[in-house]
């Protein structure tokens, strides 16, 4: 049996027409199910819970990267199947999951190829997407064997299903997408040095694949993972291996 | 392979020029860690991929595939690696199992054991060269003084 989870933001005018050629794809398919809509403060967890009980065997996250964020980081743990089908913009682990995005994602999901996904855990949560460490005097420790300092401030990137875009000059769009199935997570180290009185000028990136990393400061820190913003002064981040079944498109980047 | 190129034309960050000046275009297919300029890298520094360094690093390095130690970068440590291509400076012991190429601005101090070596014209070496494959039949008596001798070598190649 599947299980729909509508994001909120799809309840605009201007993504009916994809909802509803979406819908009659899916019914075509004879692989609609049941519809739920999340909503911003709403813990999927439970209801994911309670669907799966009832005899849900597969749950289809409908929306964006923040969606797919928001469910998985809290139900990574559930035992199910999870499918995903991307609408409007703000869709880039679509692409590397190999989903088309809007009604075409019906095809890979009614396929059923399934692959299983490495998720990051940091203070005891899971995240999917990217965590992000804004700039701090931070101190990195990798595996518990060496330890990274920058001269000034560092920002840490640490990637895992969502790629992470950097660019040689402002003309430039060359992109680079991150592995989400190499058995490690990586991170990107990008120390900020004092450009002028007030600005500061990002270096160039270092990058490590870790499991584990610890990464410290003496004043606390901002990060973000998945959408959710905490401030910390100690943060652990770990990679769990195979831990999301997730139906995945034929043209997937790994 | 951990980075594919994507068909993405959209490109981010415009607000942050030049985050890579280098880094994607000389790092080879298979590089998975890349130390920074500005990055100080203290401990037992190990991967199972290819290494590049641009910053500082201090304890050891060791990894089973390619090192490369970038124009400006030091190292402060034993280094063990499958291949190597010096163009910074190397202060400790370096082994290698395959080919060790020290670029004109290299300077090393330490004692070097690879199987193969390339010594470009310019670079630096104070210390030990050993080679495996050779056999010299060493006896610990004279042979020992012989080598205690040739410990300290300074060589400046000049083509």
């Amino acid at each position: 049996m599947y299980v729909y989870l509508y994001d909120n933001f799809l309840r605009q005018q201007k993504y009916l027409p994809a909802i509803r050629s979406t819908e009659v794809k899916l019914t075509d398919y004879g692989i609609a199910g049941k519809i739920l809509r999340l909503h911003n403060y709403i813990d999927a967890k439970p209801i994911i819970d309670d669907e799966i009980k009832r005899g849900a065997k597969t749950i289809v996250i409908v929306g964006n990267d923040s969606t797919l964020g928001q469910v998985l980081s809290r139900s990574a743990t559930c035992d199910c199947i999870f499918g995903f089908l991307p609408v409007g913009p703000d869709n880039t682990i679509a692409e590397v999951l190999g989903i088309p995005v809007g009604p075409e994602a019906c095809d890979v999901l009614s396929r059923r190829r399934r692959e299983k996904l490495d998720v990051g855990w940091v203070n005891s949560r899971y995240f999917v997407s990217q965590l992000h460490v804004l700039p701090g005097k931070l101190e990195v420790v990798y595996d518990e064997r060496f330890k990274v300092t920058a001269n000034d401030k560092m920002e840490v990137v640490v990637c895992n299903l969502q790629p992470f875009f950097w660019k040689r000059d402002k003309h430039d769009s060359e992109q680079y997408v991150v592995h989400p199935q190499d058995g490690k997570l990586e991170a990107f180290l990008r120390p900020l040095t004092k450009k002028g009185w007030f600005g500061y000028k990002y270096e160039e990136p270092s990058i490590f694949p870790f499991e584990e990393m610890m990464i410290t400061s003496r004043q606390p820190f901002t990060v973000e993972a998945d959408g959710k913003i905490t401030k910390e002064v100690k943060v652990k981040i770990k990679l769990a291996h195979n831990k999301i079944d997730m139906i995945v498109g034929r043209d997937r980047q790994f | 392979m951990i980075f594919s190129k994507s068909s993405h034309k959209a490109a981010l960050e415009s607000d942050e020029p030049e985050l890579v000046s280098a880094t994607s275009q000389e790092m080879p297919d298979e590089v998975e860690t890349v130390v920074g300029p500005s990055v100080n890298v203290e401990g037992d520094f190990a991967s199972e991929g290819n290494i590049i360094v641009k910053g500082s690093v201090a304890g050891s390095v060791y990894t089973s595939k390619h090192l490369s130690v970038e124009l400006g970068a030091r190292i402060v440590a034993n280094v063990r690696a499958g291949s190597s291509t010096i163009a910074g400076e190397v202060k400790g012991n370096i082994k290698v199992k395959e080919s060790l190429e020290l670029t004109s601005t290299a300077k090393v101090l330490g004692d070097i054991e690879a199987k193969v070596l390339t010594v470009e014209p310019g670079a630096l070496i104070f210390g030990k060269i050993s080679m495996p494959g050779i056999d010299v039949g060493e006896k610990p008596g004279r042979s020992g003084r012989l080598s205690k001798k040739a410990e300290e070598i300074a060589v400046i190649i000049e083509d």
